[in-house]
């Protein structure tokens, strides 16, 4: 991109925001969690509200790697732009996705704190929060109905092996990033 | 893994088996049965008795049982015999009625389910 001098940059009211490694970095694996986020979409699911969530693989590898505010950082923008890519901007399906990850953000936030937890251990923790902080919204917003609450085991089961399984592929590719930089 | 991330696993496993506990529990058993004919006030039966219940409606009498906690009618003297195609009802807030006869049937728990169906 070319340079355009400051004192023009200030008269035709452009702004320019200096960017570091980590946003680079942040954009790339957005770009990353997003792609697998749409290839997931496209999947046929068996009931509604279960899929294997596999993006948040990228989720998890980003807080081992380089923290829980880039993760944090990662996963907000998978949803806005996944969203937008979609087509479910603002819609429930929106709404449902951001608690979830509001909810599971928020997990590993506090989970990052515990010491010896690994990418089981976090994915696991992090599908748990995520549906049921999507659960919590759908029962009190969309359907306040008692017979949801029977399907509350059924969908958290779901999560747990996501999760399990979400997990485990998080630590294979982190043991493969480790054994290709040494 | 490391041992932590299995504890998490093990605890997670434990919050389903509460969940499933909490939210799959059979749904509460029948303790009595309402018994309506008409315009009267409706008698309650206790289902821990088995016995037999024949109710005097304008077209006949209607005959119901109780037996191991259950009820049904037996036979009505109406045509479709809905009532009796009801079959047995077990479960607090289920009902039968024999329209014709003017009886109907609804079993009572300690809790009830629903206290009334739109549909």
């Amino acid at each position: 991109m070319p340079s355009i001098p400051e004192e023009v940059a200030a008269s035709t009211g452009q702004v320019r925001i200096a960017t570091g490694g980590a946003d680079h970095r942040i954009a790339w694996l957005a770009a990353l969690a997003i792609t697998i986020h749409i290839a997931e979409g496209a999947l046929p699911s068996p009931l509604p509200g279960i899929k294997p969530g596999l993006a948040n693989v990228v989720t998890i590898a980003v807080l081992v790697q380089y923290g829980w505010s880039q993760a944090a950082w990662v996963s907000l923008l998978r949803v806005l732009i996944g969203s937008l890519l979609l087509g479910t901007f603002l819609s429930p399906t929106f709404l449902l996705s951001a608690s979830g990850a509001a909810a599971s953000i928020s997990m590993l936030g506090l989970a990052s704190r515990l010491p010896g937890l690994g990418p089981v251990g976090y994915s696991v923790l992090a599908a748990m929060a995520h549906m049921a902080g999507q659960f919590t919204v759908a029962y009190f917003l969309f359907i306040r109905h008692p017979a949801l609450l029977h399907l509350l085991p059924v969908l958290m089961t779901a999560a747990l092996i996501f999760g399990m399984v979400s997990g485990i592929i998080a630590l294979m590719m982190l043991n493969g990033l480790r054994t290709a930089h040494s | 893994m490391t041992r932590a991330d299995v504890l998490v696993v093990i605890l997670a496993a434990a919050l389903l088996a509460v969940l499933y506990a909490h939210f799959w529990s059979a749904p509460t058993l029948a303790a009595q049965v309402r018994v309506q004919e008409g315009n009267q006030p409706p008698r309650i039966y206790a289902l821990d008795q088995d016995r037999v219940i024949r109710v005097r409606g304008p077209l006949g009498d209607s005959v119901l049982r109780i037996r191991h906690g259950r009820v049904r009618f037996v036979s009505s003297p109406c045509r479709g015999k809905i009532c009796v195609h009801a079959g047995w009802l077990s479960h607090a807030g289920e009902a039968a009625a024999c329209v014709p006869n003017r009886v109907s049937v609804q079993v009572l728990g300690q809790d009830p389910r629903f206290d009334a169906i739109n549909s």
